[in-house]
Protein backbone atom coordinates (compact mmCIF):
# COMPACT_ATOMS: atom_id res chain seq x y z
CA UNK A 1 0.00 0.00 0.00
CA UNK A 2 1.27 3.78 -1.07
CA UNK A 3 1.59 6.07 1.98
CA UNK A 4 2.02 8.82 0.04
CA UNK A 5 0.44 9.68 -3.30
CA UNK A 6 1.41 12.71 -5.79
CA UNK A 7 -0.69 11.98 -8.72
CA UNK A 8 -0.04 15.42 -11.29
CA UNK A 9 0.44 18.08 -8.39
CA UNK A 10 1.28 21.18 -9.46
CA UNK A 11 1.68 24.25 -7.13
CA UNK A 12 1.68 28.14 -7.64
CA UNK A 13 2.07 31.00 -6.09
CA UNK A 14 1.03 33.80 -6.82
CA UNK A 15 2.46 37.39 -6.60
CA UNK A 16 0.51 39.80 -5.73
CA UNK A 17 2.22 43.48 -5.75
CA UNK A 18 1.22 46.53 -3.41
CA UNK A 19 -1.47 48.68 -5.20
CA UNK A 20 0.81 51.77 -6.11
CA UNK A 21 3.56 48.72 -7.53
CA UNK A 22 4.90 52.15 -9.19
CA UNK A 23 6.34 53.45 -6.44
CA UNK A 24 8.80 50.07 -6.03
CA UNK A 25 9.34 47.02 -8.37
CA UNK A 26 7.42 44.29 -6.56
CA UNK A 27 7.15 41.12 -9.45
CA UNK A 28 3.76 39.84 -10.40
CA UNK A 29 2.53 36.75 -11.99
CA UNK A 30 3.44 33.43 -10.27
CA UNK A 31 6.02 30.73 -9.45
CA UNK A 32 5.42 27.32 -10.20
CA UNK A 33 6.75 25.65 -7.23
CA UNK A 34 5.96 21.98 -8.56
CA UNK A 35 5.03 21.17 -11.79
CA UNK A 36 3.31 18.26 -12.57
CA UNK A 37 4.43 16.22 -9.90
CA UNK A 38 4.22 12.13 -9.61
CA UNK A 39 5.06 10.37 -6.50
CA UNK A 40 4.15 7.45 -4.42
CA UNK A 41 6.05 6.52 -1.38
CA UNK A 42 5.26 2.49 -0.46
CA UNK A 43 4.63 2.21 3.33
CA UNK A 44 7.24 2.15 5.48
CA UNK A 45 9.60 3.56 2.84
CA UNK A 46 12.44 6.37 3.34
CA UNK A 47 12.05 8.66 0.71
CA UNK A 48 14.87 11.64 0.70
CA UNK A 49 13.99 14.54 -1.45
CA UNK A 50 17.27 16.26 -2.55
CA UNK A 51 17.15 19.43 -4.90
CA UNK A 52 19.26 22.93 -4.30
CA UNK A 53 17.66 25.69 -3.08
CA UNK A 54 13.62 26.28 -4.37
CA UNK A 55 13.68 23.32 -6.20
CA UNK A 56 10.38 22.51 -4.46
CA UNK A 57 11.33 20.49 -1.51
CA UNK A 58 9.83 22.04 1.35
CA UNK A 59 6.45 22.61 -0.58
CA UNK A 60 6.16 19.11 -1.58
CA UNK A 61 6.07 18.53 2.67
CA UNK A 62 3.56 21.24 3.03
CA UNK A 63 1.54 19.49 0.77
CA UNK A 64 1.51 16.16 2.60
CA UNK A 65 1.12 18.27 6.08
CA UNK A 66 -1.98 20.03 4.46
CA UNK A 67 0.04 23.09 4.72
CA UNK A 68 -0.68 23.77 1.37
CA UNK A 69 -3.02 22.05 -1.21
CA UNK A 70 -2.32 21.64 -4.56
CA UNK A 71 -3.50 23.86 -7.49
CA UNK A 72 -3.82 20.70 -9.75
CA UNK A 73 -3.56 17.36 -9.53
CA UNK A 74 -4.20 15.01 -6.07
CA UNK A 75 -2.48 14.18 -2.94
CA UNK A 76 -3.43 11.20 -0.95
CA UNK A 77 -1.83 10.23 2.74
CA UNK A 78 -2.74 6.28 3.27
CA UNK A 79 -6.18 6.70 1.14
CA UNK A 80 -7.21 9.79 2.38
CA UNK A 81 -7.05 12.63 0.06
CA UNK A 82 -5.07 16.35 1.62
CA UNK A 83 -8.16 18.44 0.06
CA UNK A 84 -11.30 16.19 0.61
CA UNK A 85 -10.18 14.58 3.59
CA UNK A 86 -7.76 16.89 5.33
CA UNK A 87 -8.98 15.80 9.14
CA UNK A 88 -8.62 11.99 8.47
CA UNK A 89 -5.01 13.24 6.97
CA UNK A 90 -3.64 15.86 9.51
CA UNK A 91 -4.28 12.86 12.08
CA UNK A 92 -1.55 10.64 9.87
CA UNK A 93 1.05 12.78 9.25
CA UNK A 94 3.20 14.77 12.21
CA UNK A 95 5.99 17.23 10.11
CA UNK A 96 9.23 18.70 11.89
CA UNK A 97 9.53 21.52 9.68
CA UNK A 98 12.36 23.85 9.17
CA UNK A 99 11.44 26.74 11.10
CA UNK A 100 12.80 26.38 14.68
CA UNK A 101 11.14 28.91 16.58
CA UNK A 102 7.18 27.58 16.01
CA UNK A 103 6.81 26.82 20.22
CA UNK A 104 5.91 28.79 22.74
CA UNK A 105 8.71 30.55 24.19
CA UNK A 106 7.89 30.92 27.51
CA UNK A 107 6.17 27.69 28.10
CA UNK A 108 9.60 24.70 28.94
CA UNK A 109 9.96 21.68 26.35
CA UNK A 110 7.84 19.32 28.83
CA UNK A 111 4.95 22.14 28.43
CA UNK A 112 5.23 23.01 24.95
CA UNK A 113 4.65 19.01 24.30
CA UNK A 114 1.97 18.57 26.38
CA UNK A 115 0.29 21.04 24.85
CA UNK A 116 0.60 19.46 21.19
CA UNK A 117 -0.42 16.48 22.77
CA UNK A 118 -3.23 17.81 23.61
CA UNK A 119 -4.61 19.48 20.42
CA UNK A 120 -3.19 16.19 18.86
CA UNK A 121 -5.87 14.05 20.76
CA UNK A 122 -3.42 12.35 22.97
CA UNK A 123 -5.25 10.98 26.49
CA UNK A 124 -5.04 12.21 29.44
CA UNK A 125 -3.77 8.75 30.46
CA UNK A 126 -1.21 8.74 27.54
CA UNK A 127 -0.10 12.03 27.54
CA UNK A 128 2.56 12.07 30.30
CA UNK A 129 4.43 9.01 29.37
CA UNK A 130 4.09 10.13 25.52
CA UNK A 131 5.60 13.64 26.50
CA UNK A 132 8.64 12.31 28.43
CA UNK A 133 9.46 9.07 25.92
CA UNK A 134 9.75 11.70 22.83
CA UNK A 135 11.90 13.86 25.29
CA UNK A 136 13.85 11.21 26.00
CA UNK A 137 13.81 9.73 22.33
CA UNK A 138 15.41 13.14 21.13
CA UNK A 139 18.04 13.86 23.53
CA UNK A 140 16.00 16.52 25.28
CA UNK A 141 14.93 14.86 28.82
CA UNK A 142 17.57 16.80 30.93
CA UNK A 143 16.12 20.38 29.17
CA UNK A 144 12.60 19.35 29.22
CA UNK A 145 11.69 22.01 32.35
CA UNK A 146 13.65 24.59 30.49
CA UNK A 147 12.28 27.26 28.59
CA UNK A 148 12.37 27.03 24.86
CA UNK A 149 13.61 30.65 24.40
CA UNK A 150 16.69 29.35 26.00
CA UNK A 151 17.52 26.64 23.61
CA UNK A 152 19.98 26.68 21.05
CA UNK A 153 19.21 25.98 17.65
CA UNK A 154 19.79 22.48 17.70
CA UNK A 155 17.76 21.89 20.67
CA UNK A 156 14.86 23.63 19.23
CA UNK A 157 15.51 21.01 15.97
CA UNK A 158 15.18 18.27 18.40
CA UNK A 159 12.02 19.15 19.96
CA UNK A 160 10.48 19.73 16.70
CA UNK A 161 11.36 16.48 15.49
CA UNK A 162 9.80 15.17 19.34
CA UNK A 163 6.80 17.44 18.54
CA UNK A 164 6.10 15.54 15.66
CA UNK A 165 6.65 11.99 16.88
CA UNK A 166 3.98 13.09 19.90
CA UNK A 167 1.03 11.32 17.52
CA UNK A 168 3.18 8.12 16.72
CA UNK A 169 2.78 9.24 12.87
CA UNK A 170 1.93 6.84 9.97
CA UNK A 171 4.02 9.57 7.54
CA UNK A 172 6.41 11.37 9.26
CA UNK A 173 7.79 14.09 7.42
CA UNK A 174 11.33 16.00 8.70
CA UNK A 175 12.51 19.47 6.63
CA UNK A 176 16.24 19.48 6.65
CA UNK A 177 16.63 17.88 10.25
CA UNK A 178 20.04 17.97 10.95
CA UNK A 179 20.99 21.48 9.87
CA UNK A 180 21.30 22.65 13.03
CA UNK A 181 22.86 19.80 14.55
CA UNK A 182 26.16 19.22 15.24
CA UNK A 183 28.65 16.80 13.33
CA UNK A 184 28.31 14.35 16.44
CA UNK A 185 23.93 14.51 17.31
CA UNK A 186 23.77 14.17 13.46
CA UNK A 187 25.38 10.92 13.16
CA UNK A 188 23.34 9.89 16.35
CA UNK A 189 20.10 11.17 14.45
CA UNK A 190 20.12 8.61 11.54
CA UNK A 191 20.25 5.34 13.44
CA UNK A 192 17.86 6.79 14.65
CA UNK A 193 15.81 7.53 12.06
CA UNK A 194 16.27 4.11 11.05
CA UNK A 195 14.96 2.67 14.07
CA UNK A 196 11.78 4.73 13.71
CA UNK A 197 11.12 2.94 10.53
CA UNK A 198 11.47 -0.32 11.75
CA UNK A 199 8.22 0.33 13.50
CA UNK A 200 6.28 0.77 10.12
CA UNK A 201 6.45 4.54 9.71
CA UNK A 202 6.74 5.89 6.58
CA UNK A 203 9.54 8.77 5.96
CA UNK A 204 9.91 11.81 3.91
CA UNK A 205 12.98 13.72 4.47
CA UNK A 206 15.10 17.01 2.66
CA UNK A 207 17.99 17.27 3.28
CA UNK A 208 21.16 19.16 1.14
CA UNK A 209 23.55 16.69 2.94
CA UNK A 210 24.84 13.38 0.63
CA UNK A 211 25.92 12.03 3.93
CA UNK A 212 22.47 12.07 5.61
CA UNK A 213 20.87 10.95 2.25
CA UNK A 214 22.77 7.55 2.20
CA UNK A 215 22.57 6.88 5.94
CA UNK A 216 18.77 7.36 5.38
CA UNK A 217 17.56 6.74 2.03
CA UNK A 218 15.67 3.49 0.73
CA UNK A 219 14.92 5.86 -2.10
CA UNK A 220 15.93 9.18 -3.32
CA UNK A 221 14.17 11.86 -5.51
CA UNK A 222 16.09 14.64 -6.74
CA UNK A 223 13.90 17.97 -7.55
CA UNK A 224 14.67 20.91 -9.69
CA UNK A 225 13.01 23.65 -10.72
CA UNK A 226 9.32 21.92 -8.89
CA UNK A 227 9.81 19.20 -11.34
CA UNK A 228 11.08 15.64 -10.73
CA UNK A 229 14.21 14.77 -12.31
CA UNK A 230 15.35 11.79 -11.23
CA UNK A 231 14.81 8.83 -9.05
CA UNK A 232 16.78 5.73 -7.92
CA UNK A 233 15.99 3.33 -4.92
CA UNK A 234 18.60 1.37 -3.46
CA UNK A 235 19.03 -1.89 -2.11
CA UNK A 236 18.41 -5.44 -2.78
CA UNK A 237 17.17 -5.75 -6.70
CA UNK A 238 16.82 -1.99 -6.86
CA UNK A 239 17.25 0.03 -10.32
CA UNK A 240 16.67 3.05 -11.42
CA UNK A 241 13.07 3.68 -12.14
CA UNK A 242 10.87 6.08 -14.02
CA UNK A 243 9.45 8.87 -11.93
CA UNK A 244 5.89 8.42 -12.47
CA UNK A 245 5.28 4.88 -12.73
CA UNK A 246 6.94 3.74 -9.31
CA UNK A 247 5.35 0.28 -8.04
CA UNK A 248 2.75 0.49 -5.50
CA UNK A 249 3.73 -2.22 -3.13
CA UNK A 250 5.11 -2.24 0.93
CA UNK A 251 8.61 -1.55 0.86
CA UNK A 252 10.91 -4.53 1.35
CA UNK A 253 13.14 -2.80 3.68
CA UNK A 254 12.85 -4.60 6.89
CA UNK A 255 14.21 -7.64 4.74
CA UNK A 256 17.63 -5.32 3.60
CA UNK A 257 20.77 -6.15 5.39
CA UNK A 258 22.02 -3.10 6.55
CA UNK A 259 25.07 -2.55 3.74
CA UNK A 260 22.26 -1.80 1.57
CA UNK A 261 22.35 1.68 2.42
CA UNK A 262 23.40 3.68 -0.65
CA UNK A 263 27.36 5.16 -0.41
CA UNK A 264 28.22 8.61 -0.20
CA UNK A 265 29.75 8.52 -3.48
CA UNK A 266 26.70 6.73 -5.24
CA UNK A 267 24.28 9.67 -3.74
CA UNK A 268 26.64 12.23 -5.20
CA UNK A 269 27.15 10.64 -8.36
CA UNK A 270 23.52 10.11 -8.60
CA UNK A 271 22.67 13.95 -7.62
CA UNK A 272 25.15 15.33 -10.24
CA UNK A 273 23.88 13.38 -13.05
CA UNK A 274 20.09 13.97 -12.11
CA UNK A 275 20.76 18.14 -11.84
CA UNK A 276 23.36 18.19 -14.57
CA UNK A 277 25.41 19.89 -12.37
CA UNK A 278 28.02 17.17 -12.76
CA UNK A 279 30.70 20.01 -14.52
CA UNK A 280 30.24 22.58 -11.66
CA UNK A 281 30.47 19.46 -8.86
CA UNK A 282 33.62 20.39 -6.70
CA UNK A 283 32.39 24.40 -6.81
CA UNK A 284 29.05 22.87 -5.85
CA UNK A 285 29.99 20.56 -2.63
CA UNK A 286 32.24 23.35 -1.02
CA UNK A 287 29.38 25.58 -1.61
CA UNK A 288 27.08 22.84 0.62
CA UNK B 1 -12.85 9.65 16.81
CA UNK B 2 -12.88 12.23 19.27
CA UNK B 3 -10.19 11.47 22.45
CA UNK B 4 -10.21 14.64 24.09
CA UNK B 5 -13.00 16.65 25.18
CA UNK B 6 -13.13 20.39 24.57
CA UNK B 7 -13.19 21.47 28.36
CA UNK B 8 -9.83 19.65 28.00
CA UNK B 9 -8.39 21.70 25.03
CA UNK B 10 -10.06 24.62 26.36
CA UNK B 11 -8.17 24.08 29.73
CA UNK B 12 -4.69 23.46 28.18
CA UNK B 13 -4.63 27.07 25.89
CA UNK B 14 -5.82 28.79 29.21
CA UNK B 15 -2.98 27.26 30.90
CA UNK B 16 -1.03 27.90 28.14
CA UNK B 17 -1.91 31.47 28.27
CA UNK B 18 -1.49 31.75 31.62
CA UNK B 19 1.79 30.86 32.05
CA UNK B 20 2.86 32.72 29.30
CA UNK B 21 0.92 35.55 30.83
CA UNK B 22 2.61 35.21 34.04
CA UNK B 23 6.21 35.09 32.82
CA UNK B 24 6.12 38.15 31.47
CA UNK B 25 6.94 39.05 35.36
CA UNK B 26 7.08 42.52 35.03
CA UNK B 27 4.33 43.52 32.15
CA UNK B 28 1.96 41.32 34.33
CA UNK B 29 2.57 43.59 37.31
CA UNK B 30 2.69 46.87 35.90
CA UNK B 31 -1.09 45.68 33.83
CA UNK B 32 -2.02 45.35 37.53
CA UNK B 33 -0.62 48.77 38.55
CA UNK B 34 -2.38 50.07 35.22
CA UNK B 35 -5.76 48.65 36.18
CA UNK B 36 -5.51 50.72 39.59
CA UNK B 37 -4.37 53.84 38.66
CA UNK B 38 -7.24 54.05 35.84
CA UNK B 39 -9.92 53.08 38.81
CA UNK B 40 -8.48 56.02 40.90
CA UNK B 41 -8.62 58.53 37.98
CA UNK B 42 -11.67 58.30 36.84
CA UNK B 43 -12.70 58.79 40.71
CA UNK B 44 -11.08 61.99 40.87
CA UNK B 45 -12.87 62.72 37.49
CA UNK B 46 -16.18 62.33 38.80
CA UNK B 47 -15.65 63.75 41.90
CA UNK B 48 -14.06 66.94 39.59
CA UNK B 49 -17.72 66.51 37.53
CA UNK B 50 -19.59 66.72 40.67
CA UNK B 51 -22.66 65.02 42.25
CA UNK B 52 -25.56 66.34 40.17
CA UNK B 53 -24.95 64.70 37.26
CA UNK B 54 -26.46 61.43 37.44
CA UNK B 55 -26.77 59.40 34.02
CA UNK B 56 -29.13 56.83 33.63
CA UNK B 57 -30.46 57.46 36.84
CA UNK B 58 -26.85 56.47 38.30
CA UNK B 59 -23.91 58.15 40.10
CA UNK B 60 -21.10 59.08 37.95
CA UNK B 61 -18.47 56.97 38.88
CA UNK B 62 -20.40 53.91 38.74
CA UNK B 63 -21.44 54.83 35.29
CA UNK B 64 -17.87 55.08 34.49
CA UNK B 65 -16.72 52.38 36.87
CA UNK B 66 -18.56 49.46 34.66
CA UNK B 67 -18.80 51.44 31.33
CA UNK B 68 -15.04 51.68 30.85
CA UNK B 69 -14.53 48.72 32.67
CA UNK B 70 -16.85 46.55 30.25
CA UNK B 71 -15.94 47.99 27.40
CA UNK B 72 -12.14 47.99 28.16
CA UNK B 73 -12.60 43.93 28.61
CA UNK B 74 -14.51 43.14 25.47
CA UNK B 75 -11.79 45.58 23.27
CA UNK B 76 -8.73 44.29 25.07
CA UNK B 77 -9.86 40.32 24.56
CA UNK B 78 -10.34 40.56 21.04
CA UNK B 79 -7.02 43.09 20.85
CA UNK B 80 -5.22 39.88 22.89
CA UNK B 81 -6.63 37.22 20.99
CA UNK B 82 -5.15 39.42 17.55
CA UNK B 83 -2.19 39.54 19.24
CA UNK B 84 -1.88 35.80 19.37
CA UNK B 85 -2.60 35.35 15.93
CA UNK B 86 0.04 37.65 15.09
CA UNK B 87 2.76 36.10 17.09
CA UNK B 88 2.24 32.87 16.06
CA UNK B 89 2.35 33.55 12.55
CA UNK B 90 5.26 35.16 13.17
CA UNK B 91 6.84 32.46 14.89
CA UNK B 92 5.62 29.98 12.48
CA UNK B 93 3.38 28.26 15.04
CA UNK B 94 0.32 29.33 13.42
CA UNK B 95 1.09 26.66 10.06
CA UNK B 96 2.11 24.25 13.10
CA UNK B 97 -1.12 23.82 15.08
CA UNK B 98 -3.09 24.24 12.13
CA UNK B 99 -1.63 20.73 10.97
CA UNK B 100 -2.64 19.23 14.60
CA UNK B 101 -5.59 16.79 15.02
CA UNK B 102 -7.81 19.60 16.32
CA UNK B 103 -9.74 21.57 13.80
CA UNK B 104 -9.02 25.01 13.05
CA UNK B 105 -12.12 27.13 13.67
CA UNK B 106 -12.75 24.60 17.38
CA UNK B 107 -8.87 26.21 17.91
CA UNK B 108 -8.73 29.81 16.72
CA UNK B 109 -12.78 29.96 19.08
CA UNK B 110 -11.34 27.95 21.80
CA UNK B 111 -7.72 30.31 21.39
CA UNK B 112 -9.76 33.47 21.62
CA UNK B 113 -11.94 32.02 24.41
CA UNK B 114 -8.89 32.45 26.59
CA UNK B 115 -7.64 35.31 25.25
CA UNK B 116 -10.88 36.74 27.17
CA UNK B 117 -10.37 34.84 30.09
CA UNK B 118 -7.09 36.25 30.70
CA UNK B 119 -8.73 40.13 30.09
CA UNK B 120 -11.57 39.06 32.93
CA UNK B 121 -8.87 38.45 35.65
CA UNK B 122 -8.12 42.32 34.95
CA UNK B 123 -12.17 43.26 34.64
CA UNK B 124 -12.92 41.48 37.61
CA UNK B 125 -9.82 43.45 39.55
CA UNK B 126 -11.03 47.04 38.20
CA UNK B 127 -14.73 46.42 39.66
CA UNK B 128 -13.23 44.79 42.79
CA UNK B 129 -11.12 47.85 43.19
CA UNK B 130 -13.31 50.22 42.38
CA UNK B 131 -16.58 49.31 44.05
CA UNK B 132 -14.57 48.27 47.16
CA UNK B 133 -12.21 51.05 47.42
CA UNK B 134 -14.60 53.26 46.64
CA UNK B 135 -17.57 52.12 48.72
CA UNK B 136 -19.95 51.95 45.78
CA UNK B 137 -23.04 50.71 47.26
CA UNK B 138 -25.09 48.12 44.81
CA UNK B 139 -28.24 47.96 45.47
CA UNK B 140 -29.75 44.26 44.57
CA UNK B 141 -28.13 43.98 41.54
CA UNK B 142 -29.97 41.01 38.93
CA UNK B 143 -27.26 38.14 39.41
CA UNK B 144 -28.80 36.34 36.40
CA UNK B 145 -29.27 39.34 34.02
CA UNK B 146 -26.01 40.12 35.22
CA UNK B 147 -24.69 36.93 33.62
CA UNK B 148 -26.71 36.53 30.59
CA UNK B 149 -25.63 40.37 29.36
CA UNK B 150 -21.96 38.82 30.03
CA UNK B 151 -22.55 35.73 28.40
CA UNK B 152 -23.98 37.31 25.25
CA UNK B 153 -21.51 39.94 24.81
CA UNK B 154 -18.62 37.74 25.17
CA UNK B 155 -20.34 35.17 22.41
CA UNK B 156 -20.64 38.59 20.04
CA UNK B 157 -17.33 39.72 20.69
CA UNK B 158 -15.53 36.78 20.38
CA UNK B 159 -17.04 36.47 17.30
CA UNK B 160 -15.30 39.83 16.49
CA UNK B 161 -12.26 38.45 17.83
CA UNK B 162 -12.33 35.20 15.59
CA UNK B 163 -13.29 38.01 12.46
CA UNK B 164 -10.17 40.14 13.22
CA UNK B 165 -8.13 37.00 13.19
CA UNK B 166 -9.52 35.98 9.98
CA UNK B 167 -9.01 39.76 8.62
CA UNK B 168 -5.21 39.00 9.91
CA UNK B 169 -4.87 35.99 8.19
CA UNK B 170 -6.42 36.86 4.42
CA UNK B 171 -4.62 40.64 5.05
CA UNK B 172 -2.04 40.46 7.52
CA UNK B 173 -4.35 43.85 9.15
CA UNK B 174 -7.16 42.35 11.67
CA UNK B 175 -6.14 45.65 13.20
CA UNK B 176 -8.41 47.20 11.24
CA UNK B 177 -11.49 45.32 13.31
CA UNK B 178 -9.68 46.57 16.33
CA UNK B 179 -9.18 50.32 14.79
CA UNK B 180 -13.29 50.47 13.86
CA UNK B 181 -14.06 49.68 17.14
CA UNK B 182 -11.96 51.67 18.66
CA UNK B 183 -13.12 54.67 16.45
CA UNK B 184 -16.78 54.06 17.82
CA UNK B 185 -15.92 54.06 21.58
CA UNK B 186 -17.74 57.56 21.99
CA UNK B 187 -20.92 56.47 20.45
CA UNK B 188 -21.22 53.27 22.88
CA UNK B 189 -22.27 55.33 25.78
CA UNK B 190 -18.52 54.27 27.71
CA UNK B 191 -18.58 57.68 29.43
CA UNK B 192 -20.87 59.54 29.11
CA UNK B 193 -25.15 58.65 28.22
CA UNK B 194 -25.97 57.83 24.52
CA UNK B 195 -29.23 60.19 25.22
CA UNK B 196 -26.47 63.02 24.68
CA UNK B 197 -25.87 62.27 21.17
CA UNK B 198 -27.74 63.99 18.38
CA UNK B 199 -30.20 61.87 17.22
CA UNK B 200 -28.71 60.77 13.90
CA UNK B 201 -26.09 59.51 16.13
CA UNK B 202 -27.88 57.34 18.68
CA UNK B 203 -29.41 55.60 15.76
CA UNK B 204 -25.57 54.48 14.97
CA UNK B 205 -24.80 53.68 18.50
CA UNK B 206 -27.86 51.47 18.52
CA UNK B 207 -26.56 49.32 15.51
CA UNK B 208 -23.78 48.50 17.76
CA UNK B 209 -23.45 45.43 20.21
CA UNK B 210 -21.03 47.05 23.02
CA UNK B 211 -23.81 49.92 23.40
CA UNK B 212 -26.44 46.98 24.29
CA UNK B 213 -23.96 44.92 26.44
CA UNK B 214 -22.84 48.34 28.46
CA UNK B 215 -26.88 49.47 28.78
CA UNK B 216 -27.47 45.94 29.86
CA UNK B 217 -24.53 45.89 32.26
CA UNK B 218 -25.53 48.98 34.11
CA UNK B 219 -29.06 48.01 34.47
CA UNK B 220 -28.75 44.63 35.82
CA UNK B 221 -25.14 45.72 37.97
CA UNK B 222 -26.18 49.13 39.08
CA UNK B 223 -29.80 49.48 39.00
CA UNK B 224 -31.18 46.03 39.63
CA UNK B 225 -33.15 45.52 36.38
CA UNK B 226 -35.06 42.60 36.46
CA UNK B 227 -34.30 40.21 33.24
CA UNK B 228 -37.39 41.21 31.42
CA UNK B 229 -36.72 44.70 31.30
CA UNK B 230 -33.64 43.89 30.37
CA UNK B 231 -34.87 42.11 27.17
CA UNK B 232 -34.41 44.59 24.68
CA UNK B 233 -30.66 44.45 24.78
CA UNK B 234 -30.62 40.33 25.50
CA UNK B 235 -32.69 40.17 22.28
CA UNK B 236 -30.63 42.46 20.37
CA UNK B 237 -27.00 40.31 22.03
CA UNK B 238 -28.66 37.02 21.01
CA UNK B 239 -29.46 38.11 17.30
CA UNK B 240 -26.09 39.36 16.73
CA UNK B 241 -24.38 36.41 18.24
CA UNK B 242 -26.70 34.26 16.54
CA UNK B 243 -25.79 35.98 13.30
CA UNK B 244 -21.61 36.84 14.12
CA UNK B 245 -20.56 33.58 15.38
CA UNK B 246 -21.61 31.60 12.76
CA UNK B 247 -20.14 34.42 10.08
CA UNK B 248 -17.05 34.81 12.12
CA UNK B 249 -16.08 31.04 11.78
CA UNK B 250 -17.42 30.52 8.20
CA UNK B 251 -15.27 33.34 6.82
CA UNK B 252 -12.26 32.27 8.83
CA UNK B 253 -12.73 28.53 7.14
CA UNK B 254 -12.92 30.18 3.64
CA UNK B 255 -9.74 32.19 4.44
CA UNK B 256 -8.09 29.59 5.95
CA UNK B 257 -8.78 27.72 2.95
CA UNK B 258 -7.62 30.62 0.50
CA UNK B 259 -4.46 30.42 2.82
CA UNK B 260 -3.44 27.18 2.12
CA UNK B 261 -3.54 27.37 -1.24
CA UNK B 262 -1.53 30.73 -1.72
CA UNK B 263 0.62 29.65 0.78
CA UNK B 264 -0.12 32.70 2.96
CA UNK B 265 -0.85 31.48 6.45
CA UNK B 266 2.02 32.39 7.89
CA UNK B 267 2.77 36.02 6.16
CA UNK B 268 2.41 38.89 8.34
Amino acid sequence: MNAVVFNSVTKRFQHRPALFNWLGRERSGATEALRRVSLHVPKGEALVLLGPNGSGKTTTLKLISTMLIPDEGAVAICGADTLQEGGTVRRKVGFAAANERSFFPRLTARENLDFFAVLEDVTKQERGARVEEKLGLTGLADAGDTLVMKFSSGMYQRLGVARALLKNPEVLLLDEPTRSLDPGSALRFWPFVRELLSGGTTLVLTTHNFQEAAAVADRIVVLRRGEVRSERSFGRGATDTPSTDLPSTDHPRNALPSNCRPSLDEVKAFYFQATGDGEDAPAFETAL
Amino acid sequence: MIRVSLSEKLAAIVRRDVLTTIRYRNGFLLSAVGVLAEVVAFRYMARAIGPSFRPEGVDYFPFLLVGSGFYTFLITGVQAFLSTVQEAQQTGTLEVLLTTATPAPVLIFLSAFSAFAGKLANLVLFLAVGLLLFRVPLLHPNLLGVGLIFVLSLAVVLALGVFAAALQVAVQKGSAVIWLLGSVWFLTGTVFPVSALPLPLRWAAWSIPVTHSLTGMRGALLLGKSTSELAPEILWLSAAALVLIPASLGFFSRVLGRGRREGTLSAY
